[in-house]
């Protein structure tokens, strides 16, 4: 131990998974100094002078795991099934107040990292200043602030349509200029409702000026993409994470492309599948067909989202198969998805394929990875962060066990996950 | 299905008789008391299936009503100005924090004296929106100062009676609940405390349309020739009210105070913002320069914490509170209409702390009650929600705290606050440690 204050706080573990390895250890415990781990050992061979005072969390019969890092929200959504279309007809204050309300819930449910990937204007970049001057609880925040888009383009509403190459350039310094951690660009339509899902929506020039200057700051681009043709061109340009990654054609028809997957892996990109939103919409159709009241029209669409998700499973398991490595991010609080919610996506890893364990790691160390916050975060180990998840049940065993969750620790803090300021 | 409600208590203090009940009880339907009394009476009015609360061990209470609030402040000393230059999106998120404080501490409504921009506007529609909680809110936009006045930096400076006027009406039609003039300069550095600012023809025209649209005023009263122009506009409600005259002397002025009785207007001293300051002086924390000194002449050049410099600034903070204390005895002895106004989140005073101002009043001669009546009934009275809030009894909004102690024995105990309903909800008010991270205490060596 070479700390001489008095910030100590030594965490007893029964079970840890460290967001690294694919096995558990027992009896651990994690030694954290001020807001960073200082040593991960087993508890026997904890060596703490007696004379240096500590606090002591005893969480013996219990799993600690790395705080978990959201690789995909919208801090900005409501989830109440709203559309983004209709979203951004509220003025950016009360944006704000949503995004700060959110941001707490998010953290209070065990995710201490987001990665924000759109909101209107400027009010990501204001959430971060009121985190700053301590006013709002939040997750460490990787922001994008205003997603690229096309003139009509997907999410070009939050105040960043551009056309050409200089466009391009000048949106990326701009964004960069006001603090943005990533380029978020929309490279198909969307649910925007004067976008194309279907068609790429940059052209392979533009998505190579995005990719190169927000490199050349050190920044990296995650790409929306709702078909496969935009996938190869995201691919080209060298961005380094791809948003759904849905498999489907210009005409519509589902389809795995082994060759955009080749590309994939080929490249090193991370994918964020966002399969969770469907899980959840079919787990909500499920419950109102068992209480009866389910129309003909309902029975349709619950057939086609059962469809569309049976597709990007199968999609997903084969990408795993391939070794491309999946963040996971919950893309909460869009559509019907509300904050606080996370582990739904990361149980659909495992329904995609994903052992527990590899959907934790997903959502940890992966995930931080993507986020290229991975040198502080994502894992606990010596030198990094105090972002602790500390759950009652073993969820190796079952994933849904994530969800019993007892305290999150950011900074070396307890969250106090109760309150409402 | 029953939406009817019950509240039972050891003791309700309902503000409509003297003496507290025991074992009182409140019934409500749809957000509105429709009876109260004693348990054993009452009770043959409650359904079957009416949702009982049952508060046996503790005192209830109307909802408290706080006349003078700032929630896009912060209480810790920043100053205005400083809370001017910041973004409105950052407000927004400040306010919506503030609001939860203020309700939780069992305000249930409050009149905002100085927001920026439209940022408490904003607030009341995310609360529409169903994204946010607050309590009632008597808004008044953004005040109406002059050109460098007193917290022009919200938005809303305007010269002459013809501009007065056309803000008075742009305020109207976004909407605000009543006007709030700073009549004379305040706190702001480019604004003069002991000098008048607006001419009484530019105080007549905002007065006369609120008259017209029948919309209560206040007005920010540093020095006593701004409260003469208000008294002679016919403002409602004399905010500080502090008899300086204008070389800065503070005595009291028994014609200008009968001048007020006369009128009619409320006087709101906002006393405990200056005692804020003293605390936070007194124990070296980094408080605001204050109402009475011009910062323009307290350069950066001076270093603010040079003790000779604190402690003559201490020496005047003791001063001018023990003014201001002595002055509002002799209002309350004149029986002109006193009520509680926190100033919270101004200076070092923060949100979720009204019962340090009400306190005050009682120190300065109010019985319990009628310190209690202060920050209820008469605060509703003043707001113009006499018929809504400020007492239970049937037809006014359920609007309640439940206290662990009673405040007619120690005024002090309206901050041992258990629960808090607003409009009928029962508010969940988070974890018991989330509720003390807002409380300003005393310190020890007061």
């Amino acid at each position: 131990m070479t700390n001489e204050n008095n910030n100590l706080l030594v965490i007893k573990i029964g079970q840890l998974i460290d967001g690294i390895s694919k096995s558990v250890k027992k009896d651990i415990s994690i030694v954290i100094n001020g807001n960073q781990i200082v040593d991960v050992k087993p508890s026997g061979e904890l060596d703490i002078p007696e004379n240096l005072n500590y606090k002591l969390l005893d969480y013996s019969d219990k799993t600690a795991l790395p705080g978990l890092v959201d690789s995909h929200v919208h801090l900005t959504g409501i989830g109440d099934g709203r559309a983004g279309d209709e979203l951004v007809t509220l003025s950016d204050e009360i944006l704000s107040i949503n995004m700060a309300n959110n941001a707490r819930v998010h953290l209070q449910s065990g995710v201490t990292t987001v990665r924000d990937c759109g909101a209107k204007n400027n009010t990501a970049f204001h959430l971060r200043q009121a985190v700053e001057m301590g006013i709002a609880e939040s997750p460490r925040l990787v922001l994008s602030g205003r997603p690229l888009a096309i003139i009509g383009g997907h999410l070009g509403y939050f105040g960043e349509e551009i056309t050409g190459e200089d466009e391009c350039r000048a949106a990326v310094r701009y964004l960069v200029k006001q603090g943005a951690d990533f380029i978020k660009v929309t490279a198909t339509g969307g649910s925007t409702r004067t976008s194309f899902p279907l068609r790429p929506s940059f052209s392979q020039q533009e998505l190579n000026v995005i990719a190169e200057e927000a490199h050349k700051f050190g920044k990296h681009v995650a790409a929306h993409c709702a078909s496969s043709e935009a996938m190869k061109r995201v691919l080209n340009a060298g961005i380094d994470t791809i948003i759904h990654g849905t498999f489907k054609e210009v005409d519509g028809t589902n389809k795995y492309r082994e060759d955009v997957a080749e590309l994939i892996a080929e490249k090193g990109a991370y994918v964020n599948p966002t399969i969770g939103s469907a899980s959840l919409k079919i787990k909500t159709m499920e419950r109102k067909k068992e209480n009866g009241n389910f129309t003909e029209q309902d029975q349709e669409e619950l057939d086609s989202i059962n469809r569309e998700q049976e597709h990007r499973l199968e999609c997903f398991n084969k990408l795993i198969n391939l070794g491309v490595p999946m963040s996971a991010g919950s893309d909460s609080a869009w559509g019907q998805y509300k904050m606080g919610n996370y582990f739904e996506e990361i149980e659909a890893h495992v329904k995609g394929g994903q052992s527990p364990i590899e959907a934790i790691m997903s959502a940890t160390n992966i995930a931080s990875k993507s986020c290229w916050i991975d040198d502080n975060l994502g894992s606990i180990e010596t030198g990094k962060l105090a972002d602790i998840l500390i759950v009652k049940e073993d969820p190796t065993k079952q994933i849904e066990n994530l969800r019993t969750v007892v305290d999150v620790i950011k900074d070396g803090q307890l969250i106090d996950r109760q309150s409402l300021l | 299905m029953s939406e009817q409600s019950v509240i039972k208590s050891k003791i309700m203090i309902d503000m409509v008789n003297k003496n507290p009940i025991e074992d009182g009880a409140v019934i409500f339907e749809n957000g509105l008391i429709t009876l109260s009394g004693h348990y054993e009476k009452i009770k043959n009015k409650i359904k079957s299936d009416a949702k009982i609360y049952d508060y046996n061990d503790s005192v209830l209470i109307p909802g408290m009503v706080d006349c003078h609030t700032h929630h896009n402040g912060f209480g810790d000393g920043r100053s205005g100005d400083s809370i001017g230059e910041m973004e409105d999106n950052i407000l927004s998120i400040k306010s919506a924090k503030n609001a939860k404080t203020s309700l939780f501490s069992g305000v249930t409504t409050i009149r905002e004296n100085g927001p920026k921009n439209l940022t408490m506007m904003k607030l009341r529609d995310a609360v529409n929106q169903g994204l946010a909680i607050a309590p009632r809110m008597v808004l008044p936009g953004r005040p109406i100062a002059i050109i460098g006045g007193h917290m022009g930096y919200f938005g809303g400076e305007v010269t002459g009676p013809v501009e007065s006027l056309a803000l008075a009406r742009q305020l109207i039609k976004e909407g605000v609940d009543y006007f709030k003039i700073t009549a004379t300069g305040g706190s702001t550095a480019t604004s003069f405390p002991l000098r008048p600012s607006f001419s009484q023809k530019e105080l007549d025209a905002v007065t006369n349309e609120a008259k017209n649209y029948g919309l209560l005023t206040a007005t920010h009263c540093l020095s006593m020739e701004g409260i003469d122009n208000s008294l002679n506009a016919g403002v409602d409600m004399i905010i500080h009210c502090n008899f300086d005259n204008e070389k800065g002397e503070s005595k009291f002025n028994e014609k200008l105070a009968e001048k007020i009785a006369k009128k009619g207007a409320f006087v709101n001293p906002t006393l405990h913002v200056g005692r804020a300051r003293l605390w936070n002086l007194a124990i070296g924390k980094n408080p605001s320069l204050g109402g009475g000194e011009n910062k323009r002449r307290l350069s950066s050049s001076i270093r603010s914490d040079r003790k000779d410099i604190l402690e003559a600034r201490l020496d005047a903070a003791k001063l001018s509170l023990e003014n201001k204390l002595d002055h509002c005895r002799q209002m309350i002895d004149m029986g002109l209409k006193v009520i509680t106004g926190s100033d919270s989140s101004w200076g070092d005073y923060s949100l979720g702390n009204t019962f340090h101002e009400t306190e005050l009043l009682v120190e300065s001669g109010y019985s319990n009650y009628e310190g209690l009546k202060s920050v209820t009934i008469n605060a509703a009275m003043a707001l113009g929600l006499g018929d809504t809030a400020g007492s239970i009894a049937k037809g006014k909004s359920a609007d309640f705290a439940i206290l662990k102690s009673n405040p007619l024995d120690d005024i002090k105990n309206l901050s041992s606050v258990e629960e808090v309903f607003l409009m009928g909800q029962h508010i969940d008010r988070g974890s018991d440690e989330s509720n003390k991270t807002y409380s300003q205490i005393k310190p020890a060596q007061f």
